[in-house]
């Protein structure tokens, strides 16, 4: 277990600037997993920790121990590949063992703790064979063996489980929850699925364009997205996002919705005139039409088994719209419904992008 | 019972390039292999029958008389130690070399490396014509000439281009990801070269011994510019030295020529396997 601190690290690459600029503090035994679209500098982000990338400026610090120039051996990290990085021309045993061999390490140690990672993670069965002769589930498992023998004080992973099929995918993310819990190392994970970013992290970081835009726990970021780039990447489907005219009277923000005028609570700041209003799927419903907010024209429905997926279209506006809703029957493509946003659970955006409402 | 339908098998038209090939083939295989008949029938013939132009015909009776003449003569036992003085430093200088430069270009790649990997594969398209007269009056100057020095030295020179050439774009298809997880368990470069790449790469290794040990094995020209004593002569340079002071000794040189080739033979066959899988590595997907 170890602290992790980045001091206003910046990365830059010819006149390319990747890392903007960051700054993060990870406590003893915490899993944080890094999340933002391609290219956004979260795995840049991760090599600059190993050592595999130098900074271009700021610190990094384990334990309170500035590592910036030390080797990547020294550092005392360890990292599992997306590519598992498993060497092909030796067998699991010297794969894992591979480490400690180049420490000059007693064979009998090795063979001893080689034994031991191979029965936590369940691969002492497949010692004596060649990564080639692997699934891909026990490659990842034995990839995950090499970075523990060594007793790392953070482990990183680099989007581990997108080489793998959707099944294996959620056994492989279980295996890594129950791994933490059992060692309780700090872990960074990163990964572009926000499905494993929320199951698996007890703090998210979400990167955009080599900066962060938000940090905090994944209820915060679902519950109270600080801009309108973390509500729109946080959550599946994505939350919709709908213009909206809202004006101030008697010192009061008003929104006008459909029928309805709301007034704002805790709003800061709103000037009048156009915002972003956001609405995340599961909290549009069918309304009555006297009650809606919006009418709109169903365009797909998909009919996820447990729930279904609508997608429309706001008729006047032509604005799309996406509802997660019970499945039913009910509702066809080409028909036209009333809905109505759950008044408790609405975001609003201003044009810079940045939350005006502490959401629900 | 049920009708069974029989249709006739479809009619193919005669299809003429299949056999056109074949045929085409066969030619080339036997144009070439021509001259290995020629040299295999003369070896086992009498001077008696060679001389009475039946050069091409199967003799009555096998003669090994040629062969034991070779293999018993002393002269032939220096041409063979010499050539391996020559070859199997040569080839592993070059070798070595190869893969320095390689792992280099391809991995730490550093500001005008591309450059300078261009300057060094150039090197492969200068003709040895263009280089031997400045190359006798350099060694001549080091007091090399009639050693095997110059010739080992020029085939680690020469080979340097190709190696290098051969093993960068085999340690490019190496996934950076493997050096860089060797890097973190605690490895340097050297240790990510000889415990990671270098075991990946024997299909190249492979290719590039069978090269290089045939091309200056086979070698004739820079053992005859340097070497000028018959107990520096390499093999190549042996067979032409057995003529006789009247005629030409077709059956020894036959027999010697024979000899002379299985040494490549052998390393051909013995890397066939990696030889094969190198020379169509990267031409899929693995």
């Amino acid at each position: 277990m170890a602290k992790l601190q980045l001091e206003n690290i910046r990365k830059v690459f010819g006149d390319l600037e990747v890392i903007r600029g960051v700054d993060l503090e990870v406590q003893h035994g915490e899993f944080v997993v890094f999340v933002g679209p391609s290219g956004c500098g979260k795995s840049t982000m991760l090599r600059l920790i190993t050592g595999l990338e130098s900074v271009t400026e700021g610190r990094i610090l384990i334990d309170d121990r500035d590592v910036t120039s030390e080797r990547p051996s020294k550092r005392g990290v360890a990292m599992v590949f997306q590519s598992y990085a498993l060497f092909p021309h030796l067998t699991v045993a010297e794969n894992i063992g591979f480490g400690l061999r180049l420490a000059k390490t007693s064979k009998d140690e090795i063979r001893r703790r080689v034994d031991e990672v191979a029965q936590v993670l369940q691969v002492s069965d497949l010692l004596d064979r060649k990564p080639r002769q692997l699934s891909g589930g026990q490659r990842q498992r034995v990839a995950i063996g090499r970075s523990i023998i060594r007793n790392p004080k953070v482990f990183l992973f680099d989007e581990p489980l997108s080489n793998l099929d959707a099944a294996l995918r959620v056994k492989m993310r279980l295996e890594i929850t129950r791994l933490h819990n059992r060692l309780g190392s700090t872990m960074i994970y990163v990964t572009h699925d926000q499905t494993e970013a929320m199951t698996l992290a007890d703090r998210i970081v979400v990167f955009n364009a080599g900066a962060i835009e938000q940090v905090g726990t994944p209820i915060d970021l679902y519950d109270l997205p600080a801009n309108r780039f973390v509500a729109g990447f946080i959550g599946s489907p994505a939350m919709n996002f709908i213009e909206i005219m809202c004006e101030n009277r008697n010192g009061e923000t008003y929104l006008r919705m459909g029928t309805d005028e709301l007034r704002i609570e805790g709003a800061r700041g709103i000037r009048p005139g156009t915002v972003t209003l956001g609405i995340r799927p599961e909290h549009i419903l069918l309304a009555a039409r006297e009650t809606a907010d919006v009418v709109a024209k169903v365009e797909i429905v998909e009919k996820l088994g447990a729930e279904s997926l609508i997608y429309l279209n706001i008729v006047g506006t032509n604005s799309p719209l996406t509802v997660r809703m019970p499945p039913t029957g009910s509702v066809k493509p080409g028909y036209k419904v009333n809905l109505r946003f759950d008044r408790e659970r609405l975001h609003l955006f201003g044009s810079d992008g940045n939350a005006l409402t502490g959401g629900h | 019972m049920a009708e069974v339908a029989v249709y006739p098998a479809p009619r193919r038209g005669f299809n003429p390039w299949p056999v056109t090939i074949f045929v085409c083939l066969v030619c080339l295989a036997i144009l070439f292999l021509a001259p290995t008949i020629g040299v295999l029938l003369s070896s086992i013939k009498t001077k008696r029958d060679i001389a009475l132009g039946q050069l091409w015909t199967f003799p009555d009776t096998i003669f090994l008389g040629n062969y034991a003449e070779v293999i018993f003569n002393p002269a032939v036992h220096r041409y063979l130690v010499n050539t391996l003085l020559v070859t199997v430093p040569a080839t592993i200088a070059s070798m070595t070399l190869g893969v320095l430069g390689g792992y280099v270009f391809s991995k730490l790649p550093f500001r005008g490396s591309n450059l300078l990997f261009l300057a060094i594969v150039s090197g492969m398209f200068f003709p040895p014509q263009v280089i031997l007269i400045p190359l006798f009056q350099f060694f001549n100057a080091l007091d090399l000439i009639d050693t095997l020095w110059p010739i080992i030295l020029i085939h680690t020179a020469l080979g340097i281009p190709i190696c290098t050439l051969l093993m960068r774009n085999f340690f490019a298809t190496v996934p950076n990801a493997l050096r860089e997880a060797a890097i973190l368990e605690g490895a340097n470069e050297w240790q990510v070269l000889t415990r990671v790449a270098l075991p990946l790469s024997l299909p190249a290794l492979a290719v590039l011994a069978t090269l290089q040990f045939t091309w200056i094995w086979n070698d004739f020209l820079w053992p005859l510019i340097f070497t000028q004593s018959d107990e520096k002569r390499t093999i190549m340079v042996g067979i032409v030295n057995l003529k006789g002071q009247y005629s030409v000794a077709w059956g020894v040189q036959g027999a010697l020529s024979l000899i002379a080739s299985l040494p490549t033979l052998i390393v051909f066959l013995f890397f066939q396997r990696y030889f094969i899988k190198g020379m169509t590595m990267g031409a899929v997907k693995g």
